[in-house]
C-alpha cells in the first residue's frame, strides 16, 4: 500500500496517551483504505511521541504524520485545525476520520468549515459505495432510527462514536512510514490554556462488569444494592436515563445514546424496559443478562439469558451468594 | 458588552414516537420547544450582562413559528431578538446553518462573545458552534461548564474535555458553547413573558444576508450532506434463554454462566 | 402458621400452587420484603406478622379462586397494590394471604369512548403513558406513579390536580371486583349515566381493600388540554398566600392545581433529588397549574391571577411554560415528602372547607408553639386539604406524637373538616374514626362490611375500628 491518502485519522491524545477511540477508527480505515487501493495515514500532533506513532503502524497506518512541537502539547484547537488544514491541502485524503470525543468533535467542525467541505456526526458505521463515496451512518431522534448520509465534498469527513468499530490487533512487526512534519504554530491563537485538572470520575466505558438498573428500581437509595453488587463482581453501576434525569445517580454512570456507549463483558440489565435509546448504548456487550418483571420488556428480546422476576428479590440473593462464593475463595486462601 | 445567542427551535423530542411498521417519524405528538441546551446559553449571556452591562441579542434559523422560542428569550432576557427565515435557507446542513449564522452575526456589526448550547436535541451533531466560529475567524471552547470571569477583551472559562477541565483564556470575540452543568436557567416572569409578546422581532431573509455573503452557501444548494436514506436499525436478537425458577436457583444459574464466562473463578 | 385455620398451611401453599403456578406463591420471608410495608413512616407503621404467603395470581378467574380457598379456611387476605399508602393500610397485620396483583397490568384505551380500561395491578405511570400514546389525557395526578389502579381505586386518592377535576371517585366508570367468598361482580361499565339501583360502585371506591378485591376499572379520559403553564407565585406572609387562593377560584378562572408550599420545605425536597427551586425569594408560595386550549387563553388567564396575587403582595409571578420546567417543578413538589420521610413520625392530611385554610394553619402554628416544635405544612391549597408532617427530633414518644395529632384534628372539626382528606383510614386512623363519624355510621359501616365479607378475611381490622 501507499501512494495516495485514501483515507485520514486524527489520532487524538491526550498526556500522550493515545485514545482508544483511534485505533478503531484505523481498523475500519484501513478497511476503506484497502476497498479504496490507497494508503492510510494518521495525523498526530503533540510533544514527544515517537513512541506513539509507532503503535498507530502497528495497528493499520501506512503512514504518520508527526506534529511534533512543545506547543502541541496540549490541545489548542486552533493551533491544531492549523496544521492539520495544511495537511489535508497538501496531501488530499478523500476521508477524514475524527473520534466522536468532546476534543474531537470540538476540532473536526473548525477543519471542515476551514475546508468548507462536509461533516458527518457521531456515525456508527463507515462503507463505501460502487463509485468510492463514503456512506456515513449515524443514529437519529435518540439512535430510533438510523440516516445513510454522503457528502458531495472532498475530503469527507466524519466523527465516529467510541466502541463501535473494531481495532486491528496489534502487530509490532507491521511497517509503516514515520513523516515528520515541522508545525506551524500561529503567534497569538487567542487561546491560552491556563490549566488543566483531572476530572475524575468513573469511566463506565471501559467498564468490563456493567450493573445497570432503570425504572424498576423504586427509590434512590436502592441503587445501594447495585454499588454492591457492582463491587462485589469488579463492575462498576450503569444506568438508564429515568434515573439520571431524577438526579438519583450522575451523568457520567448514564448508557445510552445521549449517555455512554459500553461494550463490557457482561452487561446486567435491572429493571430496564430497554427503550431504542438504552439498547443503543449497550446492545454490542458480550453477554446480556435481563431481569424484568414485564415478560414483553424490549430488553428481552436482545438479552443473552433473562429473568422474569423482580430485582428486589435477584439482587438480595445474588449478593448472599456471591458472599459465600468469596469468603469460600479466601478461606481456601487461608 | 455585547453578547449574541445562538438558539433553534426543536420538536419535543421524547414525545416524537417513532412508527416502526410505517418506517417513519411521527411528530404530530411532538410541540415545538427551545433547545433546552441553548437556554442555558441564554441564561449565561444574561448572567454575563447582569455583572458587566451590555446587550444580549438572540438570533434563530427556522420557519416563521420560530418566532416562539425567540419570544420566550426575549422573556427570559434577551433584549432583542432577530429571527433568519427564508424558504431559500430552508434544508440546510450544519455546514450552511453555521454559514448563514454567521453571515447574520456579522451583519449585526461589532459583537464580543457568542454562545451556544453545547449541542441540539434533534440534530445531536454540536457542530454548528465551533463552526460558526471558524466562518468568524474567532477562537471558541466547547463544553464550557464554568465562566470564571470576564472583562474588556477576554474571558476565562473552565470546560470538561475527555478526562480533564481545561481553564482557558479566550481573547474576544469570542465563541463559546456551553453544557447544562454551567447554570439553571431562570423561569421567566410573567409580567417579562407577557412584554416579550408585544416586543417587535425583526425577520431577515435571503436578500439581507446576500448583501453580505456568498448566497450559493445557503440551505439545501449550500449543504455539502446529503441524507440518502433513512431506516429502522436492526436489533440483532439474541438466543435469550430462560432462566426460571426460584431466586435462589437463578442466582446459582448466573454464578454459573459468570463462571462458564471466566468472571467469577 | 395459619394458627386459627387448623388446615396444615402445606396444603394451603400446595392448594394456592395448583391456582397460579409454583412460581407464584412465595413463602420464603426474605422474598417478600417488600409486600410487608407500605409508604408509612418507619415508627408508626404497623408491624407486618409472621406467618405470611405472597400470591401473584394473573387473572380476575385465579383471584376467585384464591378467595374461595381462604374463605373456606379463614384466612385472612390482605391485597396490595403499589403499596404507597400512608396510613398502613396494605401492611399484612395477620398471618394470611398477601395478594398482589401486579401481574394484572393490561390496560386497553378505548378513543371513542374516551376511556380506559386498565387491570387493577396497571401503575398510575402506565395508565398515564396508556392516555398519552392515544392522544388522551388523564387529568388528575393521584401521587406516586408507581401506584396500582386497584389501590387508587381503593383508597379513593386525591393529589394535586383536584380542583378541577377532581378525585379518582370522578373517573371511575365501572368496575369488576371479585368478593371475599368468590363470586366476581361487574358494577357499571363504559357509561357516563347510570341510575340503576344502589350504586356499590361508589361504596367500593375508598373501602380500602376492606369489602371486595378490585380487579378491573373503567376509567375516564379527557382530551389533551393543548397548552399548559405553571406559575409559581412568592409571598412574604403567608396570609396573603393563603388569601389569594379563594380569590383566584372566585374570579372564574379554574387552576388545575393550586399548591401551597414553604420555602423551607421546597428547597430541602429541591436538595434531595438534586435540583434547583426556580424560586429563592418569598417563604410561602403558590403553584398555580392551568391548562387551556391555546397560548392566548392561558396568558390571559395568568393576567387575570396576576391582578389578584399582586393585590395580595405577591413579591413575583413565574412562568414555566416548556415541559421540561413544568416537571421539574411537579418533581420537586412530589419529593417533598420522600424529603421529609425518613426524619418523620407522622403525616397528617387534614381537610378543612377550602376558605378556612388560613385558620386552620393559624391552629396548627399555635400548636407547634405550644409544644415549642416545626410542624412542615404543604398543602392542596384549593381543596382546603393540608398536610402536617410531626417530626421525629420533636417528639419525645409516640404518645406525644398522637396527642399533637389528636390536637390538629380536634381543630380541623371544629372548622367543619374531616381528619383525612386523601390517605383513608388504614389501619392508623382507625383510633380517630369516630372523632368524625357517628356511632350510627359507624355501626351501618360493620353491617355493610359483615354483608360482603361474612368472614372478615378481607383486610381484617382496617377502617373500622
Amino acid at each position: 500500500m501507499g501512494g495516495e491518502c485514501g483515507v485520514l485519522v486524527f489520532a487524538e491524545q491526550e498526556d500522550g496517551r493515545i485514545h482508544n477511540v483511534v485505533y478503531e477508527l484505523l481498523g475500519k480505515g484501513r478497511d476503506l483504505a484497502n476497498k479504496l487501493g490507497k494508503s492510510l495515514c494518521a495525523v498526530l500532533l503533540g510533544h514527544n511521541l515517537d513512541e506513539e506513532a509507532k503503535e498507530l503502524i502497528y495497528y493499520g497506518a501506512d503512514i504518520v504524520y508527526l506534529f511534533d512541537h512543545p506547543s502541541l502539547k496540549e490541545f489548542d484547537v486552533i493551533k491544531y485545525k492549523h496544521n492539520i488544514v495544511k495537511l489535508v491541502n497538501s496531501v488530499k485524503p478523500d476521508i477524514i476520520l475524527v473520534g466522536a470525543t468532546r476534543i474531537g468533535r470540538s476540532l473536526a467542525p473548525r477543519v471542515a468549515a476551514a475546508l468548507r467541505t462536509g461533516l458527518t456526526a457521531d456515525c456508527v458505521d463507515l462503507d463505501l459505495d460502487e463509485e468510492g463515496n463514503l456512506i456515513q451512518i449515524r443514529p437519529a431522534f435518540s439512535g430510533n432510527i438510523m440516516a445513510q448520509i454522503k457528502t458531495r465534498t472532498k475530503p469527507q469527513m466524519a466523527t465516529v462514536r467510541y466502541k463501535m468499530m473494531r481495532p486491528l490487533a496489534r502487530d509490532p512487526s507491521r511497517k509503516g512510514e514515520i513523516v515528520k512534519v515541522d508545525a506551524e504554530i500561529p503567534e497569538d491563537t487567542g487561546i491560552e490554556i491556563l490549566g488543566k485538572v483531572d476530572a475524575g470520575g468513573i469511566n463506565i466505558s471501559e467498564a468490563e462488569i456493567i450493573v445497570a438498573a432503570g425504572r424498576g428500581l423504586k427509590r434512590p437509595e436502592d441503587l445501594r444494592l447495585l454499588e454492591e453488587l457492582a463491587s462485589l463482581l469488579g463492575g462498576v453501576v450503569g444506568s438508564s436515563r429515568p434515573l439520571v434525569d431524577a438526579g438519583w445517580i450522575s451523568r457520567e454512570h448514564q448508557v445510552g445514546f445521549s449517555g455512554n456507549t459500553v461494550k463490557p463483558k457482561v452487561y446486567f440489565a435491572f429493571g430496564i424496559s430497554g427503550s431504542p435509546q438504552h439498547l443503543f448504548g449497550m446492545r454490542d456487550s458480550d453477554i446480556i443478562i435481563a431481569v424484568n418483571k414485564d415478560p414483553s420488556a424490549p430488553i428481552i428480546g436482545v438479552s443473552d439469558y433473562y429473568v422474569i422476576g423482580d430485582l428486589y428479590e435477584i439482587i438480595p440473593t445474588l449478593i448472599h451468594d456471591l458472599k459465600k462464593v468469596r469468603s469460600a475463595l479466601t478461606h481456601d486462601e487461608e | 458588552m455585547n453578547i449574541i445567542v445562538l438558539i433553534k427551535q426543536v420538536p419535543e423530542i421524547e414525545k416524537v414516537r417513532f412508527d416502526y411498521e410505517k418506517g417513519r417519524l411521527d411528530r404530530s405528538s411532538a410541540g415545538a420547544v427551545t433547545n433546552p441546551f441553548d437556554l442555558n446559553a441564554l441564561e449565561a449571556a444574561v448572567q454575563i450582562r447582569e455583572r458587566v452591562g451590555g446587550v444580549v441579542t438572540a438570533i434563530s434559523m427556522g420557519p416563521m413559528q420560530a418566532i416562539e422560542s425567540l419570544r420566550d428569550a426575549l422573556a427570559r432576557g434577551a433584549d432583542r431578538a432577530i429571527l433568519l427565515s427564508d424558504e431559500r435557507f430552508a434544508g440546510a446542513d450544519t455546514l450552511a446553518t453555521a454559514y448563514t449564522l454567521a453571515a447574520a452575526i456579522k451583519r449585526l456589526g461589532k459583537f464580543d462573545l457568542v454562545i451556544c448550547g453545547e449541542k441540539t436535541v434533534d440534530g445531536d451533531t454540536a457542530q454548528v458552534g465551533p463552526e460558526v466560529a471558524e466562518f468568524l475567524g474567532i477562537p471558541h471552547a466547547a463544553y464550557v461548564e464554568e465562566i470564571l470571569d470576564v472583562e474588556k477583551g477576554w474571558i476565562i472559562v473552565r470546560a470538561r474535555m475527555e478526562r480533564s477541565y481545561y481553564l482557558m483564556r479566550l481573547r474576544l470575540p469570542a465563541l463559546i458553547t456551553v453544557t447544562k452543568d454551567i447554570n439553571n436557567p431562570r423561569l421567566p416572569s410573567l409580567k417579562d413573558k407577557l412584554r416579550a409578546m408585544r416586543m417587535p422581532i425583526p425577520v431577515w431573509n435571503y436578500t439581507d444576508l446576500s448583501e453580505i455573503a456568498d448566497p450559493k452557501y445557503f440551505g439545501l444548494n449550500g449543504s455539502p450532506t446529503r441524507v440518502i436514506k433513512v431506516y429502522t436499525p436492526i436489533s440483532e436478537k439474541r438466543k435469550g434463554q430462560m432462566i426460571s425458577g426460584s431466586p435462589k436457583e437463578v442466582s446459582q444459574r448466573i454464578l454459573q454462566i459468570l463462571r462458564e464466562n471466566k468472571i467469577l473463578a | 402458621m395459619m394458627k386459627n385455620s387448623g388446615i396444615p398451611s402445606s396444603l394451603i401453599v400446595e392448594n394456592l400452587k395448583g391456582v397460579v403456578g409454583d412460581k407464584w406463591v412465595i413463602t420464603e420471608r426474605e422474598f417478600m420484603e417488600n409486600y410487608l410495608k407500605d409508604e408509612t413512616p418507619d415508627p408508626i407503621r404497623p408491624k407486618p406478622a409472621e406467618d405470611l404467603i405472597l400470591v401473584k395470581p394473573s387473572s380476575t378467574e385465579e383471584v376467585s379462586r384464591i378467595l374461595k380457598i381462604a374463605n373456606e379456611n379463614r384466612i385472612p387476605v390482605f391485597p396490595v397494590g403499589g403499596r404507597t399508602g400512608l396510613v398502613g393500610g396494605a401492611v399484612p397485620t395477620e398471618p394470611g394471604i398477601i395478594l398482589s396483583l401486579e401481574r394484572m397490568s393490561r390496560i386497553e384505551v378505548d378513543e371513542e369512548n374516551l376511556m380506559a380500561v386498565a387491570e387493577a395491578g396497571a401503575t398510575l405511570g402506565d395508565l398515564i403513558k396508556a392516555a398519552e400514546s392515544a392522544g388522551l389525557f388523564f387529568p388528575p395526578h393521584p401521587g406516586d406513579e408507581g401506584a396500582q389502579i386497584g389501590g387508587l381505586i381503593a383508597t379513593n386518592a386525591g393529589g394535586a390536580r383536584a380542583i378541577k377535576y377532581g378525585v379518582m371517585r370522578n373517573y371511575v366508570r365501572g368496575l369488576e371486583i371479585v368478593l371475599p367468598t368468590g363470586e366476581i361482580l361487574s358494577l357499571g361499565g363504559k357509561l357516563l349515566k347510570n341510575n340503576t339501583g344502589y350504586d356499590l360502585m361508589q361504596l367500593i371506591i375508598g373501602s380500602e381493600g376492606t369489602l371486595c378485591v378490585i380487579t378491573k376499572a373503567v376509567i375516564r379520559l379527557f382530551p389533551k388540554s393543548k397548552y399548559m403553564v405553571t406559575l409559581i407565585v412568592p409571598f412574604n406572609e403567608r396570609s396573603d398566600a393563603l388569601r389569594t387562593v379563594p380569590q383566584i377560584l372566585r374570579s372564574g378562572i379554574i387552576p388545575l392545581a393550586i399548591e401551597y408550599v414553604q420555602l423551607r420545605e421546597i428547597l430541602e425536597a429541591a436538595g434531595h433529588i438534586n435540583e434547583n427551586w426556580p424560586v429563592q425569594k418569598g417563604l410561602a408560595q403558590l403553584i398555580i397549574i392551568l391548562e387551556g386550549s391555546s397560548q392566548e387563553e392561558i396568558l390571559s388567564a395568568c393576567e387575570g391571577i396576576s391582578k389578584v396575587c399582586e393585590a395580595n403582595n405577591a413579591i413575583d409571578i413565574l412562568l414555566a411554560e416548556t415541559p421540561e420546567e413544568q416537571n421539574r417543578i411537579l418533581k420537586i413538589r412530589s419529593n417533598i415528602y420522600t424529603a421529609l420521610k425518613p426524619r418523620m413520625m407522622d403525616i397528617l392530611d387534614v381537610t378543612v372547607p377550602p376558605s378556612s385554610l388560613e385558620k386552620l394553619m393559624e391552629q396548627v402554628d399555635m400548636i407547634a408553639s405550644k409544644y415549642g416544635i416545626y410542624l412542615p405544612t404543604y398543602g392542596h391549597a384549593g381543596d382546603g386539604n393540608l398536610h402536617v408532617h410531626i417530626m421525629r427530633k420533636d417528639v419525645e414518644s409516640i404518645d406525644m406524637a398522637k396527642k399533637i395529632k389528636e390536637e390538629i384534628y380536634g381543630a380541623a372539626l371544629k372548622l367543619g373538616g374531616v381528619i383525612t382528606g386523601e390517605h383513608g383510614i388504614g389501619k392508623l386512623r382507625t383510633e380517630n374514626i369516630s372523632l368524625v363519624l357517628s356511632e350510627k355510621h359507624i355501626d351501618i359501616m360493620r353491617s355493610i362490611k359483615r354483608i360482603f365479607d361474612p368472614n372478615n378475611i378481607l383486610n381484617p381490622n382496617k377502617v373500622l375500628p
